[in-house]
């Protein structure tokens, strides 16, 4: 891993900006669609193997750096003085690699998704398909943002950065990404998730209901809460009706501050942590049965 | 064979109000505190989650520096901006460097920018010096796997911000991040004060699950969170996982009377607010500062939404009550 | 008109295209939607090479040249492979190759799944460690904790150190919550035993108590989010940018 480590001219390396660099770019491009090839040819029987594996050796990299004994106070430039301590040094060192590629990765597959949005949209506009015209717009708002968001980078980034950080100095650009992003794109997104506050009032008013034990239980706990988040009820239940007891009273256990902070303290947490503590169980066994594509949803299988 | 249709009792009624019907009433019964009743003042004790929060943050030693996983847009910016207001007012007034970074949303360092361009205009207004990029505090991107990325950062700070530059004042070429005066000192995220996290997702299991081991014992960890959130986050409080937890638009209201009023200020005996367990260690706050923000704006009108919610439930169940008698008697 | 207040229109445009939803699903709603897809889609895929992929693999790929004081770094090429790796995803729509876009796939969730193991461990450890509570009270002369104001810093410790009546019993009703819940979830066959069945019974309940309370924090935050909108509307839009209040 080191490869990607050193900065002394080598192989894997080359000045920056060089005829060189180019060149081992266009190499190593070359030799990465040469393997996308390789791979279409792949017989059908060693398809899932390729995968199965590509997915073990991935994950052995975690359980080994997280089982190997690690590194303790290791000093720059500091050598390994046998076998055990070298892999340790190397796992670490590795951190930095495996690190920017599960980003960069995340990142180019984050694109697929934009990729599908968009051919759905530019095939129901080419097509003229029912409601293209709701297409086209949300075609036209995402080349606007693209073009807006690239320009504003271009003039933001580098020299400018931080003259940018004043409004005095903006350009067309700018302020074209300020009206797009804040001024469209983040009022909108607020407004999308409010919307979910009328649907909560009208599925409380209409579902809400003393039918069973269990709900009932539920209603009370939940109007005790909701009041106890209620700064001006707290304070009159507690300091009106009550009389603010004195904290070594036993009436001090029946204010509304208290009664709500032993309801999440004794049930709430209790109870969270019980189905916490089994969805972590199932994480446990999901995760190994992906890393070794016993899963059938998972990408060996 | 004609059918004679049921005319709907009272019980029905009161169980079936239409949908527009809701949602006009909610509107409206929102919008009178918000418009007509501004700076109106609601009582409010502080949780102790949040008084640990508050303490944590006001016992930074001046000059150091914390990491901020600054996790949210405005989606949930009734809240979360509100979070990172306070936070950053607390941190700005006591000259402690923030390193931000995100892996939760591609627009959340956008945010995280812009709102930090509207706490420095505040501080010019207030008089204070500007927290300058580089030299008071870095935003370092986007990074789309929070799980590799908290682990690089669990095992190595250098190593997982490695290559990132910004550009220091006065200067033409951006530099690497580790010569910057926020993180030149760091190493290791034992190396920073406090690790706080302000999210409106999954990234507080994440941050959990790899770096508690490292940072909880010392009491480094603390977290801001949604309402929704509030209650899965309360259980790593509870096992003392985080030093402090601010819990939705509550939460942000408590802090913001804390930064007001102080903390057992000036003793505990007198203390507007108090508690117990620093009573030893009165905080003062920021009198004459600007304090109160979303969460003080926002709270008395969260009584008035509340308590339409809670008369909703018990007219809808009173109807159903008044049904069944009707039933029976039927 | 100014640029601030021309944002302020757009964003109660927006807000309101949005919220005409409440009524019924109309062409203004739906215009409104795809806007607010666009743009985010858009911003997207500016933030992914901005905040994402120019620092992490671009200026790692090709260096930085030296400028001044500064020396420059040098190009790794071995970068630029995983482009072709990343690309491979793109099969998904190939009918014949889509095989391939399980190779990435399968590099982050083996990298993900390769973690579970560690990560289990450091979130749940100290949970399991902070649900073994004593149950059994140390100190009988109080029902509740006494009140620590007045004492000193030892005496403090030592109040700390004991298990009082009212804390043991809460303590009592925490570990039962916690196992019945356990119960409820783990025995989801129909169970034949008495204690199993009581237990899962009482989980049930228990865990009402803990939605509950989970749905008061919920309307909370849900509430909060219409709030800002509405201050939005009528404070930021209407009164300071209309009327110029």
């Amino acid at each position: 891993m080191n490869l990607f480590l050193q900065a002394q001219p080598s192989f894997w390396n080359a000045p920056s900006y060089s005829g060189e660099l180019w060149i081992k770019l266009l190499l190593g491009l070359a030799v990465g669609v040469g393997l996308i090839f390789a791979l279409m040819a792949a017989p059908v029987q060693v398809r899932r193997p390729i995968v199965a594996a590509v997915t073990f050796i991935s994950g052995l990299f975690y359980v080994l750096f997280y089982f190997w004994p690690n590194p303790v106070q290791r000093q720059d430039g500091q050598l390994p003085r046998d076998f055990v301590e070298n892999v340790g040094f190397q796992l670490e060192d590795a951190v930095q690699v495996v690190v920017p590629i599960t980003n960069i990765l995340t990142a180019l597959l984050l694109g697929l998704g934009i990729y599908s949005l968009f051919r759905i949209h530019f095939r129901k506009v080419s097509k003229m398909q029912r409601d293209w015209g709701f297409s086209l717009v949300l075609l036209g708002s995402m080349f606007a943002m693209i073009i807006f968001g690239y320009w504003d980078w271009i003039t933001t980034h580098g020299p400018n950065e931080v003259l940018m950080e004043s409004r005095s100095n903006w350009g067309f650009a700018n302020y074209g990404r300020d009206l797009l992003f804040n001024g469209i794109l983040q009022q909108m997104d607020a407004a999308m998730f409010s919307l979910i506050a009328f649907f909560i009032l009208s599925a409380a008013y209409r579902a809400f209901r003393v039918r069973s034990v269990e709900a009932t239980i539920m209603l009370l706990t939940a109007l005790i809460m909701m009041l106890s988040l209620m700064g001006a009820v707290t304070y009159f239940v507690d300091t009106k009706m009550l009389g603010d007891p004195r904290p070594d009273s036993m009436l001090f256990n029946f204010t509304l501050t208290e009664v709500a902070k032993w309801i999440k303290d004794t049930f709430q947490t209790s109870s969270l942590r019980g189905i916490d503590f089994g969805v972590g169980i199932g994480a446990l066994a999901m995760g190994l049965r992906l890393w070794l594509s016993l899963e059938r949803q998972g990408a060996g299988a | 064979m004609a059918q004679v249709e049921k005319q709907p009792t009272l019980g029905d009624r009161l169980q079936s109000l239409p949908k527009w019907m809701l949602y006009l009433i909610l509107i409206v019964v929102m919008s009178i505190p918000l418009v007509f009743m501004k700076g109106c003042k609601v009582p409010g004790k502080p949780e102790e989650s949040t008084v640990d929060l508050f303490y944590k943050l006001m016992t930074l030693p001046e000059g150091s520096t914390v990491l901020l996983s600054s996790d949210w847009t405005n989606s949930t910016a009734g809240e979360s901006a509100g979070q990172f207001d306070s936070l950053m007012r607390i941190l700005m007034r006591k000259n402690i460097k923030v390193c931000i970074f995100t892996s939760a949303d591609p627009q959340a360092p956008q945010v995280a920018r812009d709102e930090l361009m509207v706490l420095n205009e505040e501080r010019k207004k207030e008089g204070d010096k500007p927290y300058e990029q580089w030299n008071d505090y870095l935003i370092l991107g986007y990074f789309p796997n929070a799980e590799g990325t908290l682990n690089a950062i669990r095992s190595n700070v250098r190593k997982a911000f490695d290559g990132k530059k910004k550009l220091p004042p006065g200067e033409t070429v951006p530099r690497d991040v580790f010569l910057s005066p926020v993180l030149q000192n760091i190493k290791r995220v034992e190396d920073f004060q406090m690790v706080l996290v302000i999210t409106a997702s999954k990234t507080s299991n994440i941050t959990i699950e790899r770096l508690s081991d490292k940072l909880s014992a010392d009491g480094k960890l603390g977290m801001m969170v949604t309402g929704v959130m509030g209650p899965e986050t309360q259980v790593y409080y509870a096992s003392g996982q985080l030093v402090g937890l601010s819990k939705g638009l509550k939460g942000v209201f408590e802090l913001e009377q804390m930064m007001a009023k102080g903390l057992n200020n000036p003793d505990f005996a007198t203390a507007e607010i108090r508690s117990e367990k620093y009573k030893d260690t009165p905080i003062q706050g920021f009198p004459g500062k600007q304090n109160e923000g979303k969460g003080t704006k926002y709270y008395p009108t969260l009584h008035f939404a509340l308590g339409l919610l809670i008369l909703a439930v018990i007219i809808g169940n009173i109807g159903m009550a008044m049904s069944r008698r009707q039933g029976v008697e039927k | 008109m100014n640029f601030d207040l021309l944002k302020l229109i757009c964003g109660a445009l927006g807000t309101i295209g949005l919220y005409t939803v409440l009524y019924r699903e109309n062409k203004f709603y739906r215009f409104f939607e795809h806007v607010f897809l666009g743009l985010a889609v858009g911003y997207t895929c500016v933030a992914l090479w901005t905040e994402t992929l120019y620092d992490t693999w671009w200026t790692k790929m090709v260096g930085t040249p030296a400028d001044g004081t500064e020396p420059g770094t040098p190009g790794y090429w071995v970068w630029i492979i995983l482009l072709p790796i990343g690309l491979m995803g793109y099969f998904v729509f190939s009918k014949k190759h889509n095989w391939m876009s399980r190779i990435p796939i399968g590099i982050i969730l083996g990298l993900w799944s390769g973690q579970q193991i560690q990560v289990w461990w450091n979130r749940y450890g100290p949970q399991i460690n902070g649900s073994m509570k004593p149950i059994l009270p140390t100190a009988t002369d109080s029902f509740t904790k006494p009140v620590t104001a007045a004492l000193t810093p030892d005496q403090v410790a030592q109040v700390n150190a004991q298990v009082y009546p009212s804390q043991a019993i809460s303590n009592l009703i925490f570990i039962f919550t916690l196992l019945s819940v356990l119960s409820y979830f783990l025995f989801s066959i129909d169970a034949k035993n008495k204690v199993v069945r009581f237990m899962s019974t009482s989980g049930r309940w228990l865990l009402m108590v803990g939605f509950g309370a989970i749905f008061g924090s919920t309307v909370m935050m849900r509430f909060s989010l219409l709030i800002d909108r509405l201050n939005f509307i009528w404070v930021e839009f209407l009164q300071k940018g209309i009327l110029g209040q």
